[in-house]
């Protein structure tokens, strides 16, 4: 019992000293018990243990495990079964984090800021999906995510939509990559993860309008499938990007296709591309001269972007709490709001002096007139290469699914008739 | 291995899984709603903060006795709001988990359904040649005009959000050509004291009587040689005596051969020039509604008035301010240079802080109950230049401190004394010493601030610290004879004020000892006290002028009566003394 | 698509491409390899409630500590009990923490010994703050570890307003008081 006592005290007097705090001032002094008394343990758990590297194993093996289900056994069942246990392990079971999705935010994190870091299993979780994805396409999409396995679960009754309405919405995800990776370079924090509209449901509570948000996408889930992952997954980009250049990808008839179309109708993704006409509609001449167009017009149109990027730097700061801060501090003293706010409550009772504030906040505006600049030139670059992208038809036999875009979620297996042909044969 | 999309279909299956998935949709649903609903519930109602059970304890803590009924009430609110709370907690839990499986559920039925009753797959027409070009050239018009829609919408958006802190322009009032409104000038404004040479210098200002209490609103006259002899019944040492058409309880401002004034009623605002010489009304200007001129004067106390503020003459131009908040701007010669109205009047006696001016800028203290603020207009145009958001209510007016640390505007409020850098408005110390409904304005003299209010405290506060961060502190507190109207002016060694009850004080500066405590006048003081020399000038509510020695012996040296009621602080000028009476304005010479 | 296919320039590009991403990836990592947790300084809490109400977690992982050598174990305990609680009793009714977290236990003549039950405990900060006003201070809130999932973005970091949450070293997770915390709210 005493033993305890002179550790404890023992401790806190080296806390105390070491931290100056040898001017404390008790109101009430300790008491010096007459009574055998040891003052009791801080208790102070460690982390809890987490599934460190198990984690990343398990990715692996459901990366591999999707691989197989794709490739090998070609199992739409397989993949279902798998997308089921991703959204209980990774979803329910852990919790949402960590996810490679958002892990792209801390690797961002330190390559941009100084001094910040990132530990291996995240940097892991998010190489791991990108690797996958440059030698077999977006494996981890159909059945390893939790945020697409869960909506792929929900797809039930998908409508398809127009593919130019499908391409023009598909902009959204490159703006939220552009946005996110602001956020990060400008320290203004990390958007996917405030906004993952699933993390709610994963943890069976969260803020009222997240909660509501990703009802919301799961309700348009079960008729335009899979919103989240075609229009908004910043990460999406990043393994589309990949996929496209990948060594092998799910291909839909493995023995010659019959054109039956099918395929093309099962996919509720557009992201199956139809065999050419044998004639071009176009003269060749006139959908070179318009590549050569876009390709003169782009420096032109990056320029652009990167001017409305810049202009933009006033509205885009506002991501960051300080300058949230600075604005409302500056109203308030403007008399434009009579009450004040917890923050700026909390900011007036504090040492620091609101020209600090605005100083700081002025200054993260200019890291924002550079960072908009990049990201609508970032903006305008996607537009170009889409648009060159558009005018370049190229020769194909067969229903071919799109490298890009394909989420491998395996819809199209059950409805090719060769592959029937195939597999009795 | 492969499993094979059957076209098949089940009637019995299709109907049972129909059936589920219309009930599980409904359950869900309903599930849904009630979730919602609680949730906002809980929301709405804290059971840790619960208003009454709050309240019912503070009565109960200030009882006298101890109260067993009310103790087993609040006892048993308390259990049943937590109860409440953690039952609603239970149903979300509950609720969370019943809604998990009800979609679940509708989610295999639905796809069930579907998979029962099998439509053979609908092929959208013959692929014609054009299909798929059409859709690429669709596609890049789409892209093309999304990508315009983002550009537009951005610009938009960067037009439309305005930053207070790099421009803080339009944002303030009605003004548009804002200029600073950064504490400290972060982004290098220049602040508006460029202007200040063609305005009058400090010196200037001295040699005149340009506002409330003579120059800075000090309550120091620069002359020393104010009449000591007059009789106001024989006509002696009266040089003229003039009407003044409207009421007010204003105080005249001089500058050069001009006197000016305002008067009011609760429809007509006017403000006059008087000649110094003749007493002769050079001018008489009667204010037009402006834009946003409320049609009904505001409330005012009778002895308050629609005209209390007392105008400030700064370059060529002189200024009013009127108990609807018109304020207005004219020059030498009468002719209207600007004039607008600075908003609703929330002040339960009407405005009647004083104007002042310093360095081309014009201060109104407009402390009320809401939108408080301390407004800095431009003077040649009367645009804001910068606007400070005030906490407290008060009626006292601004001083001009010319400090170690720099030029400052020193306000008093309800709760404490702010000082404001005079160029930037940045607020450059704050001291909570005061208390209930304060009148009167503050002193400055010497490093030392002095403010006081009748059911509250008096105050010396203390400059120290460096001109980045200026310290205060309370050099001493005093509180056995407080003024209420009247404001207190020191002389550098002690500070004098008078109450409404008809004394005099006078305090040591810097030990705040009672000197001395007279007395005097039956009537009481609502006019202030003026220091010219080492005399003191006091008019007290029915038009007697005190002159006592200041210094730290009490002296009587005259007693002059004017003979009617008088709440207005005279002006000194030169061997005159301007006196308004309620209905008079005399010069004693 | 054959996998016999020889190794073209695709699969080069391929290759360089993963070596790539994977380099810069685990340079990135370089040696700051240990992993952070999220942790709030207490000698910069304000006390705001937050940490009640904007953890995904319900109840909060931020429950309240006592810091022993700092307690005076006082009798009237401001911490402990309502203000102008009469009777100074144990009744839930009496005391100050809305879940009656705080354990009293009578060691001595008048000393009473103050500890935290965290399953009750929704870290609402009261006793903190009464503690800090009135007594010594040696109530404050930390993140329990143990409970925390410790996301990518603690949803109390973005919303404490007086910036005291940070991410620290996981081998050192718990922020001590310093005693030189300000006195205003």
């Amino acid at each position: 019992m005493m033993k305890t006592k002179l550790a404890i005290l023992v401790l806190g007097a080296v806390l105390l000293s070491a931290t100056g705090a040898g001017a404390i001032e008790l109101k009430f002094p300790p008491p010096d018990f007459q009574t055998p008394y040891g003052l009791p343990d801080l208790y102070n758990p460690p982390p809890a243990a987490g599934f460190g590297w198990w984690d990343t194993v398990i990715l692996f093996g459901a990366l591999s495990l999707a691989t197989w289900f794709v490739f090998k056994s070609r199992s739409r069942r397989g993949l279902f079964l798998l997308s089921i246990f991703s959204v209980a392990f990774f979803g329910f079971y852990r919790r949402g984090c960590i996810c490679p999705v958002g892990s792209t935010q801390n690797v961002m994190a330190a390559t941009f800021i100084p001094d910040v870091g990132v530990s291996a299993i995240i940097v892991s979780f998010f190489v791991l999906p990108l690797l996958f994805s440059l030698f077999f396409g977006r494996v981890f999409c159909a059945s390893v995510c939790p945020l697409g396995a869960m909506q792929e679960l929900v797809a039930i009754a998908p409508i398809r939509i127009s593919p130019a309405l499908e391409r023009v919405l598909g902009l959204g995800k490159y703006l939220y990559l552009g946005l996110a990776t602001l956020g990060v370079a400008t320290g203004a924090g990390f958007l996917i993860c405030r906004y993952d509209p699933f993390v709610g449901i994963w943890r069976m509570g969260h803020s009222f309008n997240m909660l509501l948000a990703g009802g919301a996408i799961l309700l348009l889930g079960v008729f335009v499938a899979r919103p989240y992952c075609r229009f908004l997954c910043p990460y999406g980009v990043l393994l589309g990007w990949m996929s496209r250049f990948s060594k092998w990808h799910l291909d839909i008839p493995p023995s010659p296709c019959v054109s039956c179309r099918l395929c093309e109708d099962s996919c509720p993704y557009n992201a199956i591309d139809m065999p050419t006409p044998e004639h071009l509609v176009e003269d060749p001449e006139t959908g070179k001269r318009r590549i050569r167009a876009y390709v003169f017009l782009s420096p032109a149109i990056i320029l652009a972007g990167a001017f409305g990027g810049y202009m933009m730097h006033e509205p885009l700061s506002r991501l960051h709490p300080t300058v949230q801060l600075s604005e409302r501090v500056a109203a308030e003293d403007l008399a434009i709001y009579q009450e004040e706010i917890l923050e700026s409550e909390t900011f007036r009772a504090g040492d620091q002096t609101t020209a600090e504030l605005h100083a700081e906040a002025l200054a993260i505006r200019g890291s924002f007139k550079k960072g908009g600049a990049w990201l609508g030139a970032f903006m305008a670059l996607i537009i170009c290469l889409k648009l060159i992208g558009l005018s370049i038809v190229k020769k194909r036999d067969i229903f071919t699914p799109h490298k890009e875009t394909c989420f491998s979620c395996g819809r199209c297996y059950p409805y090719c008739p060769v592959e029937e042909a195939g597999a009795t044969t | 291995m492969l499993e094979k999309r059957e076209f098949e279909k089940s009637d019995f299956m299709w109907r049972l899984s129909t059936a589920v998935t219309v009930v599980s949709g409904i359950f869900s649903v309903i599930v849904f709603v009630l979730l919602a609903v609680n949730y906002l519930q809980i929301r709405a109602v804290d059971p840790i903060d619960n208003e009454m059970i709050t309240q019912m304890r503070i009565e109960y803590s200030e009882l006298p006795e101890q109260d067993d009924a009310l103790a087993k009430r609040i006892e048993e609110l308390d259990l049943l709001t937590r109860k409440a709370f953690f039952a609603s907690q239970n149903h979300l839990r509950v609720g969370a988990g019943l809604l998990l499986v009800g979609v679940c559920v509708f989610l295999i039925a639905f796809k069930n359904m579907i998979r029962w009753k099998p439509e053979l797959p609908e092929l959208a027409e013959v692929p014609t040649a054009d299909r798929e070009f059409l859709a690429y050239a669709q596609s890049r018009r789409l892209i093309t005009w999304g990508g315009v829609t983002l550009l537009a919408g951005g610009l938009l958006v960067s037009l439309l959000t305005e930053s207070l802190v790099a421009a803080p322009a339009a944002a303030g009032l009605n003004a548009s050509s804002a200029q600073v409104t950064l504490d400290g000038g972060v982004d290098g404004i220049e602040p508006p004291i460029a202007v200040a040479k063609e305005y009058p210098t400090w010196d200037a200002m001295q040699l005149n009587w340009p506002s409330f209490r003579g120059p800075g609103s000090s309550g120091q006259a620069h002359f020393t040689n104010a009449p000591l002899d007059w009789d106001v019944e024989e006509g002696r040492g009266i040089r003229w005596k003039a009407e003044v058409p409207l009421p007010g309880t204003s105080s005249p401002v001089v500058w050069g051969t001009r006197l000016f004034l305002s008067g009011a009623d609760e429809q007509t605002r006017e403000v006059y020039c008087f000649d110094t010489e003749t007493g002769e009304l050079r001018w008489k200007r009667t204010l037009e509604p402006f834009e946003d001129t409320p049609a009904e004067s505001p409330f005012v106390n009778a002895e308050t008035s629609y005209a209390a503020p007392t105008m400030v003459v700064h370059g060529d131009q002189v200024f009013a301010i009127f108990s609807n908040k018109d304020i207005v701007s004219y020059d030498f010669d009468g002719n209207l240079v600007w004039g607008r109205n600075l908003g609703i009047s929330d002040n339960h006696y009407g405005h009647s802080s004083s104007l002042l001016a310093y360095g081309g800028l014009i201060y109104v203290q407009l402390d009320q109950v809401e939108e408080g603020k301390l407004l800095a207009l431009d003077a040649p145009t009367g645009e804001t230049a910068w606007v400070k958001k005030r906490d407290w209510i008060s009626w006292a007016s601004p001083i001009l401190a010319h400090t170690p640390y720099g030029v400052q505007v020193i306000l008093c409020s309800e709760e404490d004394v702010d000082a404001y850098d005079a160029a930037s408005g940045k607020l450059l110390w704050s001291q909570d010493c005061l208390g209930g409904e304060v009148a009167p304005s503050p002193a400055y003299s010497n490093g030392i601030v002095f403010a006081a209010n009748e059911y509250a405290m008096a105050s010396a506060i203390q400059l120290t610290g460096s001109a980045d961060a200026i310290q205060t502190e309370i050099l001493w507190e005093y509180d056995n004879l407080l003024p209420e109207i009247s404001s207190p002016v020191g002389d550098g060694e002690r500070f004098y004020f008078a109450t409404s009850y008809g004394e005099l004080v006078c305090l040591d500066a810097a030990s705040g000892e009672e000197k001395w405590v007279e007395e005097v006048s039956d009537a009481g003081f609502y006019s202030s006290p003026v220091l010219v020399g080492d005399r003191l000038y006091i008019l007290d509510k029915e038009g007697t002028m005190y002159i006592v020695r200041a210094g730290a012996e009490y002296e009587e040296i005259a007693t002059r009566a004017i003979g009617e009621e008088t709440f207005a602080t005279p002006a000194f000028m030169d061997g005159r003394i301007y006196v308004r009476t309620t209905a008079h304005l005399y010069c004693i010479e | 698509m054959s996998k016999t296919k020889k190794f073209d320039r695709r699969d080069f590009f391929r290759g360089t491409a993963a070596l790539a991403f994977t380099g810069a990836a685990w340079g990135a990592v370089g040696e700051k390899t240990e992993g952070t947790v999220w942790q709030l300084d207490p000698n910069k809490c304000t006390q705001c409630g937050r940490c009640t109400t904007h953890c995904v977690l319900n109840p909060s992982s931020v429950k309240c500590m006592n810091q022993f050598n700092i307690c005076g174990y006082c009798d009237l305990c401001f911490g402990y009990l309502q203000p102008g609680s009469r009777a100074r009793g144990t009744g839930a009714g009496d005391q100050l923490c809305p879940t009656a977290a705080t354990k009293r236990a009578y060691i001595e003549h008048p000393y009473y010994e103050y500890l935290i039950d965290e399953d009750l405990c929704i870290g609402c900060a009261k006793c903190v703050n009464a503690c800090l006003v009135f007594g010594n201070a040696s109530f404050y809130l930390q993140n329990r570890q143990d409970v925390c999932i410790n996301c990518n973005e603690c949803s109390i970091a973005k919303a404490c307003p007086s910036d005291a949450w940070s991410e620290v070293p996981a081998s050192q997770p718990y922020i001590y008081l310093t005693g030189d915390k300000s006195t205003t709210i």
